[in-house]
């Protein structure tokens, strides 16, 4: 804001406390430093405020909300009745359940007895990241760059490939969670559409291409892994990807 | 679908700020039971009212909620407790002199600011809680939670230049209250 820093004294106390939370514009804010420069009151104001500003920083412990109160916040607004799972895993998990009860069912019965099945994770976290502002937490092209960024954030870092050759540039990649594990998930693209491959630690053998409320979906099982490529990309291109991907050298 | 849509737009929306929510609640009632439960009738309040929100700040518009809720709630169950607008008008006119007294009054004042420094989290905790309302709403929202003076006037629903002046005597009556607990 601009502000005439010659009024009188009281205005030039509150334009301190503007110019320590960086609120004047760089006119008034030269001003003021002059002014504090020249005035000891003024500097003595100025070294109070960054003292209290501090303390109030560094001093007081900043509290989360209670698990409880998010979960009843959940009950009453969310679309399901979800067991307490930590906060964000159950918003995947309601998400995809959302998406699953709409759907055939196909995919839940192939996961008899589970809770909170792969496929629903790996959709919920894919859909996450379309409604995210950027859908990777770390945007980069080059795989030399997102490779190391998995490793000390979860235990195992996935294959990353370079597929720009293909028309499949690298986007990224972010930590997912699947049935309350961290796991690793690449963000290629491909034209506007965006490609999720989820890497899942217990291989549960190769599964055919399915279809779900307009994704598609594939996985297979490499290295120990289970790989879950989800997109709304046509299926055709998809398996082109996985092919792709799977002949990659890494 | 539209019932969805809002949920989607909640989950979006309103869950990224149920820490802030809670703690602006917890600062508003002094209580955490209370500040409980003001969140969860201020996130009813933010779903009823979602299907029209316009975009912008999202953090600055579910503060609003919770803040609104939070004075209603405090209406309804602890009427004492609230500070007529006149009391507040009367002491924000009483403090406008003050800033230049207080600034220009001591200016040995360097070992205080060492002091203020090093308060611990119970005295600013006290002195924060013995504010007038608005000045510790104020406060709270900029050195607390970290808000720029344009998203506490859309909060709190005064001018910018009315944050300006309670914030500054907010700090300043924090200020005097952890001086004068140490002489």
């Amino acid at each position: 804001m601009t502000v005439d820093t010659h009024d009188n004294d009281d205005q030039a106390a509150l334009l301190v406390h503007a110019y320590v939370d960086g609120e004047l514009d760089p006119a008034s804010a030269i001003a003021i430093e002059q002014r504090i420069a020249s005035e000891p009151a003024l500097a003595v104001e100025r070294a109070r405020v960054e003292a209290l500003r501090r303390a109030l920083r560094e001093g007081l412990p900043q509290e989360p909300a209670p698990a409880a109160m998010r979960e009843k916040v959940r009950r009453a607004v969310g679309p399901t009745r979800q067991r307490a799972q930590p906060t964000w895993m159950a918003l995947a998990a309601s998400l995809a359940l959302a998406i699953f009860a709409s759907s055939t069912g196909t995919w839940y019965a192939m996961q008899p007895g589970s809770g909170g099945s792969v496929p629903d994770a790996v959709i919920a976290g894919h859909l996450r990241a379309l409604m995210a502002p950027q859908p990777a937490d770390v945007a980069s092209s080059d795989r030399h760059t997102v490779k190391p960024w998995f490793s000390g954030r979860i235990p195992l870092a996935p294959r990353v490939v370079d597929l720009v050759q293909d028309g499949f540039p690298l986007v990224g990649g972010r930590v997912d969670v699947v049935n309350r594990t961290p796991v690793p998930s690449l963000v290629y693209s491909r034209r506007e559409h965006l490609i999720s491959l989820t890497a899942v630690p217990n291989a549960v053998g190769n599964r055919a291409s399915q279809t779900v409320q307009g994704y598609n979906m594939i996985a297979w099982t490499a290295d120990g892994m289970t790989y879950w490529a989800v997109s709304d990309l046509n299926l055709e291109e998809l398996e082109m990807f996985a092919r792709l991907f799977r002949a990659a050298p890494s | 679908m539209s019932g969805d849509d809002n949920t989607a737009r909640f989950e979006r929306i309103v869950q990224p700020h149920l820490g802030d929510a809670y703690a602006l609640a917890r600062w508003i009632t002094g209580d955490r039971a209370d500040a409980e439960d003001v969140v969860q009738e201020a996130c009813l309040r933010a779903f009823r009212a979602i299907g029209g929100y316009a975009g912008g700040n999202t953090r600055a518009w579910m503060l609003t909620i919770v803040r609104n809720t939070a004075y209603t709630w405090l209406a309804r169950n602890r009427s004492a407790v609230v500070m007529a607008v006149d009391d507040l008008v009367s002491i924000e006119s009483a403090n406008a002199g003050q800033a230049a007294t207080s600034a220009s009054g001591r200016y040995d004042a360097n070992p205080e600011a060492e002091l203020i420094a090093k308060a611990d989290a119970a005295r600013l905790e006290a002195a924060i809680k013995a504010l007038p309302p608005q000045f510790r709403d104020t406060l709270v929202l900029r050195d607390i939670q970290g808000l720029d003076y344009r998203e506490i006037a859309a909060v709190t629903e005064v001018p910018v230049g009315t944050v300006m002046s309670r914030l500054a005597r907010a700090r300043q009556r924090l200020i005097e209250a952890i001086a004068a607990d140490d002489r």
